[in-house]
């Protein structure tokens, strides 16, 4: 199976009477792609703005992020979520690389996060590097609870997605600037054989919020084991569960760091045998369940190593732990990729559960860290949410450090909230030392 | 200029060997023994006076001799405050670990010292200040000094430090967060080092784990006809208006409410405010996340003793350790003197 993704970069997003890829510019006509973005009418007062980075723009309540792309041969970008389920992981497709679909709503909720073009909080996450065409958006209807209006980000989800592939169709034709392959060639049989244990947000246990699989919600799933390709090319879409700065999104899929650099070392260090999508599960014999499935996959792919991420934080590092130990148990060596939260003093246990056998552990970066940030000259969103809508990173009082937003703009808050920063995803370029 | 201020025992104080051990504590002006050396390489900064102390006056007289100290500092100014280097000496070490206390706590300036790994005063105060890993015997005086030298100037000068291992003190405890060497991201970090694990060569882990502390289980209760019975709740469950805004996540207060009638406590009356699970289900009924229901019935069938009609309250998601030992001491204060025997604790 060779996935061949054609790049194209984008050098600027302006708006216009047509919706066009020229010369690294993508022109919008915003009017025609909010009309296709909303199809089950569950957003209202729809708009867009562009943003770039190092502009002095601060956007909350962030939702999610998606690049836009196409493929030639007509199959959907999303198949079985926007499009017929059709295999994927094989073939062309074209990506728009610089540039992001972005999503800011008017409530925040659990899942939430906030994003800044320049200052300090740019520093901490990769979002801030790319260009956004943002959509702006509400919930239509009013929700049957405090709870739908909090969290329900599915219909903004779904307008990311569909905006992005939108989007994409301005490269029909067109001739990618570079080309990047995948492919999991033989390789020399005594190279150490290694997997990557995906963990996603599968503990919620009703539809629209974890991680979808060809579009289907993961909820009730068993681990299994995919072809990376598969989630290069669009197979998982990003979950909405879980706070800002601990996501695992369709971008951190389309782009997934622990993929490509396991496909660097292939054949040369290691043979990169597949991807374990791993479940997060609300009970403890679930979890021990699906920490037995993984360890089952894993022997029967014969793995001499395996790296694990997290996806979130709290009781999730017990599935964490759970795939590490078992795997290491059945003589399998692990890598744990984690972010942590020792608390604002930095003093506390770092994650709610830990275990010596999980002896090498990559740190992608404290979520309890407080920041302070400047007033920005715009805000997309609604920075009101900061104290309205609670949610993770953010509150409305505080004994020490007063409530999140100040008079004049200027916000404190921890990084829990710090889009993407965390990088379950495996970009942060950040840790944690004892000091 | 900024002002340093260091502390010796009678021996590098040259004042004496053992036999001055019971020395009282003296003042001078400027640097003495192994303040001449680190004083030479202060930037900005010079050793304004030194306090002398025999390490058997300061070991067995403390609250005199820091009382005595404290007299002695009274009306200098200073930035910054060294003691030491302590080498392996052990009550040595550890007087320098209960002076430079002090003057942190009271004077509320960075404070140095510098011992071997194995001095007793590394584990007593290693939390509490900067404790250079030092050599083992006075052989190594010229580093130590320099390496007390070299942190004075970074910390008078308002550098950002790199970390313990990176600034060669023994950690503190205190977890940060940093850009890693050249801005190495995760996921390469994470493929280096399962190679080099595979590989059977040495590799890093980004966070030591050792084994953690297990609370003992007390035994169980055999009659629960005589207890008086208790409801605590990290799963978030207030009353809708939620007057202590309890916070979604990263609590620092909890709550205390009223459940002494079964008609109280029902959806519409009590929700949740935690961000961590689906609150559909608690804030239609709360009692599926505390059974005050169950418990009221208990009690008139006679199986329980009677009820504690409140419920203490919090949210656990996200919550720092450390707040939820407080917390958790602050309920059970309030608990034991209610004189409350068993305490149901549901998170979500």
């Amino acid at each position: 199976m060779k996935l061949e993704i054609g790049n194209f970069n984008v050098k600027d997003i302006q708006f216009g009477p047509q919706t066009t890829f020229v010369d690294g510019i993508l022109t919008v006509n915003k009017e025609e792609a909010i009309s296709l973005l909303n199809p089950e009418k569950k957003l209202k007062n729809i708009d867009f703005k562009i943003v770039r980075p190092g502009e002095n723009v601060r956007l909350l309540p962030v939702k999610d992020i998606v690049e836009p792309r196409f493929r030639p041969d007509g199959r959907s970008i999303f198949p079985g979520y926007i499009g017929l389920s059709e295999p994927c992981g094989d073939g062309m497709v074209y990506a728009m690389k610089g540039m992001a679909i972005l999503t800011v709503g008017k409530y925040g909720g659990w899942m939430d996060g906030m994003v800044d073009m320049s200052g300090p909080a740019s520093e901490l996450t990769y979002v801030s590097k790319l260009k956004h065409l943002v959509i702006v958006a509400e919930d239509a209807h009013p929700f049957d609870s405090e709870f739908e209006k909090r969290v329900n980000d599915s219909a903004f989800r779904l307008a990311t997605h569909l905006l992005a592939a939108y989007v994409g169709k301005t490269l029909k034709g067109q001739t990618p600037e570079s080309v990047e392959t995948y492919e999991l060639e033989e390789t020399a049989a005594d190279l150490p054989k290694v997997a990557y244990v995906l963990h996603l947000m599968t503990n919620q246990g009703r539809d629209g919020y974890n991680h979808l699989l060809y579009g289907r919600d993961m909820m009730l799933m068993n681990p299994t084991l995919v072809h990376p390709n598969e989630i290069l090319d669009g197979a998982l879409v990003g979950d909405l569960l879980s706070c800002g700065s601990a996501k695992l999104i369709t971008y951190d899929m389309q782009n997934n760091p622990v993929i490509k650099n396991l496909y660097q070392e292939h054949g040369k260090t290691i043979q990169f045998v597949g991807v374990i999508l791993a479940t997060q599960e609300a009970n403890v014999d679930d979890k021990n369940m699906d920490a037995n499935r993984v360890v089952q996959i894993a022997k029967l792919c014969k793995l001499d190593g395996a790296i694990v991420n997290i996806k979130g934080s709290g009781n999730v590092n017990v599935d964490f732990f759970n795939s590490i130990c078992k795997l290491e148990d059945a003589g399998i060596k692990t890598v744990g990729l984690a972010p942590v939260n020792p608390g604002r003093d930095g003093m506390s246990q770092p994650m709610s559960v830990m275990d010596p056998k999980g002896d090498a552990l990559v740190i992608g970066g404290s979520s309890t860290q407080i920041i302070e940030l400047p007033a920005m000259e715009t805000v997309i969103g609604d920075l009101e949410s900061l104290v309205r809508d609670h949610y993770p990173g953010a509150w409305a009082i505080d004994p020490e450090h007063g409530p999140s937003l100040r008079e004049d703009g200027s916000i404190i808050v921890d990084t829990h909230i710090i889009f993407e920063q965390d990088g379950c995803a495996g970009w942060s370029d950040k840790t944690v030392v004892e000091f | 200029m900024k002002k340093v201020v260091l502390y010796l025992n009678q021996f590098f104080g040259q004042i004496g060997g053992e036999t001055e051990a019971d020395y009282p504590p003296s003042i001078s002006e400027g640097p003495v023994g192994p303040g001449l050396a680190i004083q030479t390489k202060l930037k900005d900064a010079q050793i304004t006076h030194t306090i002398i102390c025999g390490d058997n006056f300061m070991n067995t007289h403390t609250e005199e001799a820091i009382e005595k100290i404290a007299g002695l500092l009274e009306g200098i100014e200073m930035d910054l405050f060294l003691a030491g280097p302590a080498f392996m000496a052990g009550r040595y070490g550890v007087n320098c670990g209960v002076i430079c206390k002090y003057v942190r706590e009271t004077r509320h300036i960075p404070v140095i010292t510098c011992m071997y790994e194995e001095n007793p005063g590394v584990d007593m105060y290693k939390k509490d200040m900067y404790i250079l890993k030092g050599g083992d015997s006075a052989r190594t005086m010229r580093k130590d000094a320099a390496k007390m030298t070299e942190l004075a100037n970074k910390l008078l000068a308002g550098e950002e430090l790199r970390g313990a291992d990176a600034e060669g003190y023994f950690g503190r405890g205190i977890l940060k967060q940093v850009f890693y060497e050249e801005k190495k991201p995760s996921a390469r970090r994470a493929v280096e080092m399962l190679v080099k694990k595979l590989a059977g060569e040495p590799y890093q882990t980004e966070l030591k784990i050792e084994q953690g502390e297990r609370v003992p289980i007390t035994p169980a209760i055999t009659d629960m006809s005589k207890i008086k019975f208790a409801l605590v709740t990290s799963g978030g469950i207030v009353p809708v208006e939620n007057p202590d805004r309890i916070p979604s996540a990263s609590a620092t207060a909890w709550g205390k409410y009223d459940i002494s009638s079964k008609d109280l406590f029902v959806g519409g009356k009590f929700k949740t405010v935690h961000a961590g699970y689906d609150p559909s289900y608690a804030d239609a009924n709360p009692n599926v996340v505390v059974p005050v229901d169950v418990v009221h019935d208990m009690v008139s069938q006679g199986k329980i003793g009677s009820l504690y009609p409140y419920l203490f309250s919090t949210t656990g998601n996200h919550t720092n350790g450390k707040e939820a030992v407080r917390m958790a001491r602050e309920m059970a204060e309030q608990l034991l003197e209610a004189k409350v025997g068993a305490v149901l604790y549901t998170s979500t």
